[in-house]
């Protein structure tokens, strides 16, 4: 994490210094990291556990990929989707008997025939994987041992995979936007070029108090106790209804005397507080502290504080590399053609300036992924039935003997932070400028 | 540098400022009662009568100064009366939100909550008298806690069953259970859920909860903990003892392996030497520390595999009698594994970044010069190279600062060790919002106090370095 820190600033830094664009800017990059042997290396083994999280219920399943029952076919993972969106609903048999029991007339199993959650009464209270085991025969071998409730291990690990990636990835999406879009202001605009009208920027103001009021405050009952979707939802119409009421009103009001005087906005120098004051913050005690007082637990809370806290490093990327792009000729050209100033943000400055994030969000994937497998390994923030690499590697700690409990969900923790750190690695290496020769 | 030093020593106020208030904000959400639970633990509040018991309450709460409102002001709509924090009892409190907040009427709510409490105290009088007593008295409790329509006029109704049913009790609580129906149909019938939609700001001047820890704060009053009334200060300070002693050890060890490590692989570049530490180096960085302290628990704390070479968690248990000598070796030998541990990450980072550093300086013109005139090899590498390669260094000062401070969160849970991190832990656990409060604000002081001296110690350490004029 902190190298990961560091050369972000590093390169944050040389980056707001550079002045010429270098040429063919993408092949060079990729030319680069080829040559990285073990960054590629990680890449290919990033595919692989992207591929093991995407199809997770396909590998480790009690429920068999197809099956022949009575003369009939049926594809009950597939059908497992179905029935989780309310779509489809199981016939009695499948309830009265779990998976294992039925006589099949065909069927495949997936590779791991136990789902995470699935206790197998016959291994329970820690079977090792050398030990003899009360299985059908070795397709149903446990071959990474179980737990005490006789969950499989290696179910537990394919379902964990799922976990980390997910947060990893959800947790990096909200920190990018949030980075990015701050980042962007702080460096187009700097200290100077954003103004806005007088009337616009008190309107506005009002907006966001009358916004709060109306959309939470005076609607805290119907959020509380109606589905909360649907009443969010209700609440954002009314939020985004306001803000712009109050938008179109400034334009009407526009041009009206003193009101309509500019004012110039220091947006560089806000960012820059923001994220100052953010760093300062202790994050894993935050994090600890909000997981602690929330009452259902659920891993994306810890995707959204995550994502909330970590999105300095980006905003301080793109804020670095549009202050060398804003002063480019194709951004002067394109005010010239009198693009609107967001429009070229978004259009023409940022897909400028996004592949050194890459770098940060390689380096916060990896520390996402280290903090969800740290909370849930103190038993926080995820939901108690949830199989996580972090929850099975807590599990050795009150069995000692289990040392698979112990070894393998941490090698699977150790092999995906130590992939996302290569990548880091690899990335900062091939747009370091100093080596492209 | 003085205007620049007062510059930054001005941002460190709102950074404190947002801080405080997201703790304390954060304390505000967090589910339980603090005076309950305190009361509970104090081992009273089991039977106690109606009146005694509030008094408890009351007590209890101007004791932790939670009778006074929360902040300075308050937004809410006009529906809302500006007395409401003198409800004490929180549930309490918060079910008349949730009626305001149904019906925007607060003189009907209030007239219905004073008929619960006298309906309370009316069979409180009663009670243990008869069976139709103990069946009236939870479904008026439990009127305290209802805001749903049906479950109100439910319970309301049970109740006047129950009371015309007995004569004892239509004889003295009887009128109060019938104003009760009165009151909450008076409420119904007067809702005026449009008062909602006025937005009204409260003022509640300064003796308010969040001024009178803030400032306590501010004068180095850190307050009292909520679970054993220890003063925060004496807490912390135990705490800190083995914190600093298991951090400085490790970081000690840390950077009396990782600079010669760093400078000698950053000097012979791309030498077995160097490909060897380098890798290795970067597997240590990546280990996560939980789980290697949890192979080292596992494997080496207990007999289960023939390594049981290390006492097991804690600090061991000696008295504080025993002799000194005795006790250094106790807590000695429960140290290793957790030093070893903070050790290993910080010893990974530390050279990664010694080399890092030597390598831009080595390959700079001056020190060719300085090989070329034919200098031997160690005034080059310490005196022109090495002191140039310290800026790395004296960064991560920033970094270790509020790291001995919070503790290892992590080494100290899992080892058991009564440090900073765990008292963290256990106090978030047990919602103990002194504590928490004091520790969250310490560590953000001193993030930015460690950021500042490495900023300092950068300028005085690289003469080109001059924070005067503004820098992009």
């Amino acid at each position: 994490m902190l190298i990961g820190v560091r050369k972000e600033q590093e390169l944050a830094d040389h980056l707001s210094q550079q002045q010429a664009p270098p040429q063919s800017y993408w092949s060079i990059v990729r030319q680069q990291f080829r040559k990285n042997r073990m960054a590629v290396w990680s890449l290919r083994v990033l595919y692989v556990l992207g591929f093991i999280a995407l199809f997770a219920d396909f590998i480790a399943n009690e429920k068999p990929i197809y099956a022949k029952l009575d003369e009939e076919s049926h594809f009950p993972v597939l059908r497992s989707y179905a029935v989780g969106l309310g779509l489809d609903s199981w016939e009695a048999r499948f309830f009265q008997n779990s998976w294992h029991e039925h006589e099949y007339d065909y069927v495949i199993w997936a590779p791991i025939p136990y789902s995470a959650q699935t206790m197998d009464r016959n291994n329970r209270n820690y079977v090792a994987p050398g030990d003899e085991q009360d299985v059908p025969s070795t397709r149903f071998r446990h071959w990474l041992g179980t737990d005490q409730l006789g969950r499989d291990v290696a179910a537990g690990m394919i379902a964990g995979t799922r976990t980390a990636m997910l947060v990893g990835i959800v947790a990096m999406s909200i920190a990018a936007l949030i980075g990015i879009f701050l980042g962007a202001l702080a460096g187009y605009f700097g200290d100077e070029r954003f103004s806005i009208s007088r009337i616009r920027l008190v309107l506005n103001g009002l907006g966001v108090f009358l916004a709060y009021f109306y959309g939470f405050q005076a609607r805290s009952f119907a959020l509380s106790e109606g589905t909360f979707g649907w009443e969010i939802f209700k609440s954002l119409v009314l939020i985004i209804a306001i803000m712009s009421l109050v938008n179109l009103l400034a334009v009407w009001l526009k041009g009206k005397g003193v009101w309509s005087q500019p004012i110039t906005i220091p947006l560089d120098l806000g960012v820059m507080r923001l994220i100052e004051v953010v760093n300062s913050i202790p994050g894993l005690l935050l994090i600890l502290s909000i997981v602690a007082i929330i009452e259902e637990q659920s891993v994306f809370y810890i995707m959204a504080i995550i994502g909330l806290i970590g999105w300095t490093g980006i905003a301080r990327f793109i804020r670095a590399e549009l202050l060398r792009v804003r002063n480019l000729e194709y951004i002067e050209a394109a005010q010239a053609l009198g693009y609107s100033e967001w429009r070229i943000i978004a259009r023409h400055a940022i897909p400028n300036a996004l592949t050194p994030v890459l770098i940060t969000i390689a380096f916060g994937v990896a520390s996402a992924i280290l903090m969800e497998a740290f909370l849930s390994f103190l038993g926080i923030g995820v939901a108690a039935e949830e199989v996580t690499w972090g929850s099975l590697l807590n599990l050795a700690r009150s069995k000692f003997s289990a040392w698979w409990l112990a070894i393998f969900p941490g090698l699977a923790i150790f092999a995906t932070v130590t992939v996302f750190n290569l990548l880091g690695e690899g990335l900062t290496d091939a747009l370091d400028p100093r080596r492209k020769q | 540098m003085l205007q620049y030093l007062l510059k930054r020593l001005l941002i460190f106020l709102p950074t404190l400022l947002v801080i405080s208030l997201l703790a304390f904000g954060l304390s505000k959400m967090a589910p339980g009662d603090p005076v309950e639970q305190r009361n509970r633990d104090m081992g009273g509040g089991l039977q106690r009568e109606l009146r005694d018991a509030d008094r408890v309450y009351r007590e209890t709460s101007e004791y932790l100064g939670l009778d006074k409102p929360v902040f300075y002001l308050s937004l809410s709509s006009a529906a809302y009366p500006d007395t409401l924090y003198r409800i004490f009892k929180r549930d309490e409190r918060e079910n008349l939100v949730k009626l305001i907040q149904q019906y925007g009427n607060w003189e009907a709510i209030s007239n219905y909550y004073h008929a619960i409490r006298k309906a309370d105290q009316g069979t409180e009088q009663l009670l243990g008298k008869t069976e139709a007593v103990r069946a009236v008295r939870p479904l008026i409790k439990q009127l305290y806690l209802a805001y749903k329509d049906e479950r109100i006029s439910s319970l309301l109704d049970k109740a006047a069953s129950q009371t015309a049913g007995d004569s004892t009790l239509q004889a003295t609580i009887g009128t109060s259970v019938a104003q009760l129906q009165e009151t909450y149909s008076q409420l119904k019938a007067q809702a005026s859920p449009g008062r909602l939609y006025i937005p009204d700001i409260k003022w509640y001047g300064f003796d308010n909860q969040y001024h009178n820890w803030i400032t306590d704060f501010l004068t180095l009053d850190f307050g009292e903990s909520f679970i054993d009334s220890r003063p925060v200060a004496d807490k912390m300070g135990d705490a800190l003892r083995w914190t600093l002693t298991m951090n400085l050890l490790a970081i000690f060890i840390a950077y009396l392996l990782s600079v010669p490590i760093g400078v000698f692989s950053a000097v012979w570049k791309d030498s077995t030497f160097d490909r060897v530490t380098t890798l290795l180096l970067f597997v240590l960085y990546s280990l996560p520390n939980f789980w290697i302290a949890t192979m080292l628990v596992v494997f080496f704390t207990t007999p289960e595999y023939g390594m049981d070479w290390f006492p097991s968690l804690g600090l061991g248990d000696l008295p504080p009698e025993a002799p000194f000598w005795q006790r250094f070796v106790e807590a000695g030998t429960h140290l290793v594994l957790p030093v070893f541990c903070l050790a290993y990450g910080a010893l990974a980072f530390i050279s990664r970044q010694v080399r890092g550093g030597m390598l831009n300086v080595i390959r700079q013109d001056y020190i060719r010069t300085a090989w070329a005139k034919g200098l031997n090899a160690q005034p080059v590498i310490w005196k022109h190279a090495f002191s140039n390669a310290l800026f790395p260094i004296i960064t991560m000062f920033a970094s270790i600062f509020p790291a001995v401070f919070a503790g290892s969160v992590v080494i100290e849970v899992i080892f058991n060790i009564p440090g900073m991190g765990k008292l963290t832990v256990d106090a978030i656990f047990q919602r103990d919002w002194p504590v928490v409060y004091t520790v969250l604000m310490l560590a953000a002081i001193l993030t930015m106090t460690g950021i500042l001296v490495a900023d300092i110690l950068y300028a005085m350490a690289d003469p080109r370095v001059s924070y005067g004029k503004d820098k992009n």
